[in-house]
């Protein structure tokens, strides 16, 4: 069957865009607008709007700094501006004539430093200091400052729900400018901050020019956007990804949600207090005005207009807004006098539209996000469907056991128990979901939970990785006490799970997915991804090759669908994804919670093979099934749960034969059957 | 996957109260139910097997018309009510008895009996089901004012049949009834069943544990991934080796 | 005047201030119990109000306070403004929900909040763009008839506003709890699938609570102005904060909660404002906001609306 024409210029679209997208077009967009950027001020020598291309560039850099909290990591902060406040004032204090301590011998390092200078004002006995701290110097140290304010607000309301969240930061947004209302000492209050110290640059002033401002401006922009890039496509800027997408199941795959919601909020808080010292340097004025929640709903309207979570996408949101309202709003105003002029509508030549910016703002942001939610420059692009070829080949079984490495490196100990539970007990209101649970399992062996819906498996499994707390008895594994530790720290210790009602990550491709998994093995921080030492890349190349290792083992089914994204999968597929992201983590356990769930009985004699093979590599298996067929042909041992408690546990063939296990699990006892059918 | 050889349905002589004809339900880009035939008879009690993940919640929903169909037809007493917005099914005769019971858990037992009459408007022909309604669960009457959302899950099971119940439905739709209930609350559910059906109402049941469906149940169906791989009469089902298999594990009732 | 004094004075603001910021947050808590969602356009809403019953109150020939009426014509002017004010913020609320935020319900996350912020800035923006950002003397028809408890004083338009808020607040309890639209409130607030299933047209029930909500917001609008003698463009906000501390406080999505939670803050904003400095009043009630959040987000009677999960 051949394309139809319609539906080659139909795929046209996304291949075009792929190639836009690949690596060396970027590259050379990204030259060609960086030199365009430079040129600018030759072609355009008018100082007003160059003035304002400047404050264009620092709003640029807020909406990078908001994006990588809200785009990135899934965070609505709309107090945002109260690090913008925290870098200006940080650099305010330090560079200007607002703190002036009096003279005394500890000042003299910071004299010789040049940090401090000595002022002697006549009629006045003692001298008093006067900061004038590098704005160099101020720029990364406002940056930290503010990163660190980020996790003093973040510390105590990172795990709020998000609309909560949203609101807290929203109070902190707005405790800040009243707070620099009221503390003139620091602030010089509602008048501002004077005489802010001008960059200086090898003896060139930058004084109250535009034009090195606005160099400067395009250079921090550049760097910001090469970091978030950096960020955005690294362990951390999946991981934020996967806190976006599903936290728990984020966590589940050994993500510190802690560490890097507090992480997104202190680079965040960075940009905004090194974009805070920019402009603070650039008006030489800082007003508490210039900080309030306007403007956090400013930088939210500009990120949801050019798309949240793309990096070129917030910062043509962000020229957008700005350079309308500095450049086009006048033009536009006298367009629309005119045109009221000329339908004789008494409103529309009476308009100001420059007075009117605000209510634009809300225009923009109702409209997007009900027409437009992605944005103008959406975060991802369609990817080119699997070609007729791909989708009918026939599916392969994966490669044979044997010919790869053992999937975890750690040594166990095949003598002693792997798992041990003792006397596991969790209650929810007045239901005890789990009471009193005994259970050993033995390193290579495949144990199977059975019992009918209600009896407590899930929460059994939830006890043992962590994302519920028991209330009573002990998880041990491999001897190490592992009793309600956080999910990621288990999954560090060699637990991995999958979910009963599957917890992908819809909106990551299928490999970003699997890579997630690697977030436990691989270590590079923020500051790795940003430098990509080679220590970096190699750990990044080695995890891509692992991912495709672990695809593999689902021979042709996952693999050609690698860059597509997991909510396009089929339900097998997807069950077999979860697997293969929880593999990928390098247990020597496996819990696998109703892993056949959904798949024909073709796909679940495939899974239950792949499992078995996943105990010949040394994982060993803890498994819940419904399917007792696929019970009896691969577990060696089976335990029944019933509201809660464990009422059998042996062979597949012994629990089968076990009275109790056939009345609980399986209704109504024998002679009531024989009754009923009677009756009928 | 081999449709059984059982023993053929008997023609019936009215048309079925509920019918699927080659239903596909997705969610999203999922396909989750693939083509599906039902047909469930006045008076009869009809039963849909299946594991998790098999489709069955999504029959229900379906049912409801808290999903849409993309194609086929659902008919409800010769009528196909696809687009019928959820009151008005229930307005026709359809009710409820979800998954988990979902009761309103704020609301007293009596007010969730009212709930149940919502779509009715005689006021004394409520009152008259109400004291019926206490008559075949004496337990609810004892527990009137209390809030719901502190009975047992067996108790909840009476007070959600007897809610939908207040609805005067011809077809009583009921998700997995046997879940999380220990055996003495499960016999007396699938006894009430018995007895609702015998007073006239139809009973369409989606249930896991086979043997409990299967043992009041005139007919049933079997789903998996969202296809029905077998249907049959309820005795030939209990002795069809597959379902044995896979649903009742082998294990034979001596 | 004697601490007693001071004190039953400062009840008597507080009292006045929380039965407004109740009404206000009652709105605001039934809308979230119902479907989850923080309505920032709420409390421009009532901003809305206050300058509807304005311009009523001046259609009637009010102007300032100099023209004052007695007894019966009294009532009768008050609750002309009340119904009028009341339908058009209804009307306006369910206009809102329309066209801003039904196709936005289901959508997961703070989506749909985002896009109320956008519609409380355009509500805000189009009063401060047509009326300008001056406040307007309130056009008021109540005397000011006082009555003294030892150095404290009593006026009749607060005995006359704790009335009409006391009433507005039990017709909606009496609403929510005994007839049937409020059954199917309630339902929908517990189980909204299941009511869906019990076959309540859940549409309706969101579009009557942002009527009754919004209407509330607009009576409480009408109640500023006649308190304060005056209203401007930035009400919403300043009470807005403190209306929707009022609900956490309580515990949002809890009726009665948001009842005493106003009560509450109301009182802490007089208190406060007696003892402290005016302008930190702001940032106690924030502080307040942070800390119920962080520590109890459910509130002091704790939350009636299901989680998200």
């Amino acid at each position: 069957m051949s394309t139809s024409p319609l539906e080659h210029a139909r795929g046209f679209l996304p291949i075009f865009w792929e190639r836009v997208r690949s690596e060396q077009w970027r590259r050379g967009v990204a030259l060609v607008l960086i030199v365009l950027a430079c040129a600018f001020p030759l072609i355009d020598g008018n100082e007003g709007d160059l003035d304002a291309a400047a404050n264009a560039t620092a709003f640029a850099t807020l909406a990078l700094g908001l994006n990588i909290v809200v785009g990135f990591a899934g965070l609505l902060d709309l107090g945002y501006a109260a690090f913008f406040a925290i870098g200006a004032y940080t650099y305010g204090i330090f560079s200007s004539y607002q703190i002036q301590p009096e003279w005394s011998s500890f000042w003299e390092p910071f004299q010789w430093l040049g940090f401090v200078a000595r002022m002697h004002t006549e009629g006045v006995p003692i001298d008093h200091v006067h900061f004038q701290v590098s704005f160099w110097l101020m720029l990364p140290v406002s940056a930290v400052v503010a990163a660190f304010f980020g996790i003093a607000f973040g510390a105590p309301t990172l795990r709020l729900k998000g609309d909560y969240l949203a609101i807290v930061t929203l109070g902190f947004g707005e405790i800040v400018p009243i707070v620099a209302r009221n503390t003139p000492y620091l602030t010089n209050g509602a008048m501002g901050l004077n005489g802010a110290l001008p960059p200086q640059l090898f003896g060139y002033n930058f004084g109250v020019k535009s034009l090195p401002f606005y160099y400067l401006g395009v250079a921090l922009v550049v760097f910001l956007i090469f970091v978030s890039t950096r960020l955005k496509d690294s362990r951390i800027g999946r991981a934020w990804l996967a806190i976006r997408e599903d936290e728990i199941a984020a966590e589940a795959m050994g993500v510190n949600r802690t560490k890097l919601k507090l992480l997104a909020f202190a680079v965040g808080a960075g940009f905004a207090g090194m974009t805070g010292t920019f402009y603070v340097a650039k008006l030489q004025t800082a007003t508490p005005e210039m900080f309030t929640f306007p403007v956090s709903v400013m930088l939210l309207v500009m990120i949801v207009l050019g798309g949240t979570g793309s990096v070129a996408g917030v910062v043509v949101g962000a020229l957008l807004l700005q350079l309308l309202q500095s450049w086009f709003l006048q033009d536009l105003t006298e367009w629309v006098h005119a045109l009221g002029r000329f339908t004789s509508i008494g409103f529309l030549e009476r308009i100001d539209l420059v007075q009117s910016i605000e209510l634009i703002f809300g225009i923009i942001l109702v409209l997007m996000m009900l027409y437009r939610r992605q944005g103008l420059i959406p975060e991802r692009m369609a990817v080119a469907a699997l070609t007729h070829a791909q989708q009918t080949a026939v599916p392969s079984r994966g490669s044979k056991v044997g010919e790869f490495k053992p999937l975890h490196s750690q040594t166990v100990d095949s003598k002693r128990p792997l798992l041990e539970i003792r006397g596991l007990s969790k209650a929810f209101g007045g239901i005890q979901a789990v009471k009193g649970l005994d259970l050993t399992v033995m390193p290579g062996s495949i144990v199977a939970v059975i019992g009918p819906n209600g009896s407590g498996k899930t929460t059994f499994f939830n006890l043992v990785t962590g994302l519920t707390r028991p209330d009573g008895g002990s998880v041990t594994l491999a001897g190490e006490d592992i009793t309600g530790e956080g999910p990621h720290l288990i999954v560090e210790k060699g637990i991995a799970r999958t979910f009963q009602n599957l917890r992908l990550f819809p909106n990551m491709t299928l490999m970003e997915n699997v890579l997630v998994g690697t977030h436990t093995r691989t270590d590079t921080g923020a500051l790795g991804a940003v430098l990509r030492t080679p220590h970096v890349r190699h750990q990044e190349a080695a995890a891509r090759e692992r991912v495709m290792e672990v695809l593999g083992i689902f021979g042709n089914r996952l693999m050609p669908r690698r860059e597509h994204l997991a909510k396009t999968l089929s339900y097998a597929n997807r069950r077999r994804l979860e697997i293969a992201r929880a593999i990928i983590t390098e247990p020597v356990l496996l819990l696998l919670d109703e892993p056949t769930a959904g798949m024909n009985p073709t796909e679940t004699l495939e899974l239950t093979d792949q499992i078995r093979g996943l105990r010949d590599r040394g994982i060993s298996i803890l498994l819940i099934e419904h399917k007792l067929n696929v019970v009896n042909e691969i577990a060696e041992k089976v335990i029944v749960l019933d509201h809660g408690e464990k009422i059998a546990e042996g062979s597949p063939a012994e629990v089968h034969r076990n009275e109790e296990v056939l009345r609980a699990y399986l209704g109504r006892t024998a002679t009531a059957a024989v009754r009923a059918a009677a009756a009928s | 996957m081999p449709i059984s050889d059982v023993q053929p349905r008997q023609p019936l002589e009215r048309p079925p109260l509920l019918e699927f004809k080659g239903v596909d339900t997705y969610y999203g880009e999922l396909h989750v139910l693939k083509g599906v035939n039902y047909r469930v008879g006045t008076g009869e009690i009809v039963c849909l097997l299946g594991g998790n993940a098999s489709g069955k919640s999504t029959t229900m929903k379906t049912i409801f018309g808290i999903v849409r169909p993309k194609n086929g037809t659902v008919s409800y007493a010769g009528e196909t009510i696809n687009d019928l917005p959820t009151a008005e099914r229930v307005k026709r005769g359809i009710a409820p008895v979800p998954e988990a019971r979902r009761l309103f858990p704020r609301m007293t037992v009596r007010e969730n009996l009212e709930m149940g009459a919502f779509c009715r408007e005689d006021k004394a022909e409520i009152e008259s089901d109400m004291d019926r309604v206490f008559e075949l669960f004496p337990r609810v009457k004892e527990r009137l004012s209390q809030t719901a959302g502190t009975l047992s899950g067996g108790e909840q099971q009476m007070v959600a049949m007897a809610r939908a119940l207040m609805a005067r439905p011809s077809l009583l739709c009921m998700d997995e009834p046997s879940m999380g209930l220990s055996p003495l609350y499960v016999e007396q559910v699938f006894d009430l069943i018995q007895a609702i059906n015998k007073q006239g109402t139809t009973i369409f049941m989606v249930e896991q544990n086979a043997n409990m469906a299967l043992s009041i149940a005139s007919y049933g169906y079997v789903l998996q991934t969202g296809e029905v791989v077998l249907h049959g009469s309820a005795q030939s089902l209990r002795d069809n080796e597959m379902i044995q298999q896979a649903y009742l594990g082998e294990m034979k009732v001596q | 005047m004697s601490v007693f004094d001071v004190l039953l004075q400062q009840v008597i603001n507080g009292v006045s201030l929380g039965a407004m910021y109740a009404l206000l947050a009652l709105g605001f808590t039934m809308v979230y119990g119902i479907i989850e969602l923080i309505n920032f356009a709420h409390f421009n809403v009532f901003m809305v109000g206050s300058f509807i019953a304005l311009w009523v109150f001046e259609a009637m020939g009010f102007s300032g306070q100099s023209q004052v009426l007695y007894g019966l014509p009294l009532f009768g002017v008050l609750l002309v403004g009340l119904v009028v004010v009341m339908l058009v913020t209804g009307f306006l609320g369910v206009a809102i929900e329309r066209v801003a935020l039904r196709p936005m319900r289901g959508f997961p996350g703070t989506a749909p909040m985002i896009t109320t912020i956008g519609v409380s800035y355009i509500l805000f923006n189009i009063i401060l763009l047509t009326i300008g950002a001056n406040t307007l003397n309130y056009a008021n028809p109540m005397p000011n008839v006082r009555w003294e408890i030892g150095d404290a004083t009593l006026r009749l338009r607060e005995v006359l506003l704790w009335v009409v808020s006391f009433i507005l607040m039990l017709g909606l309890h009496y609403f929510v709890r005994y007839t049937k639209m409020g059954k199917a409130m309630q339902a929908t607030a517990q189980d909204q699938e299941a009511a869906r299933m019990m076959g309540v047209d859940v549409d309706r029930v969101v579009v009557t609570a942002f009527f009754l909500g919004s209407a509330l917001a607009g009576a409480a609008g009408m109640i500023f102005g006649l308190y304060y003698n005056y209203t401007s463009f930035i009400i919403g906000y300043t009470a807005g904060l403190r209306a929707f501390t009022a609900a956490v406080l309580g515990g949002i999505g809890n009726i009665p909660g948001a009842m005493l939670g106003g009560i509450l803050i109301g009182l802490i904003e007089s208190l406060g404002g007696q003892f402290l400095e005016v302008r930190w009043t702001d940032v106690i009630i924030f502080s307040i906001l942070v800390l119920v959040l962080v520590f109890r987000p459910a509130g002091i009677f704790g939350r009636m609306a299901p989680s998200k999960s």
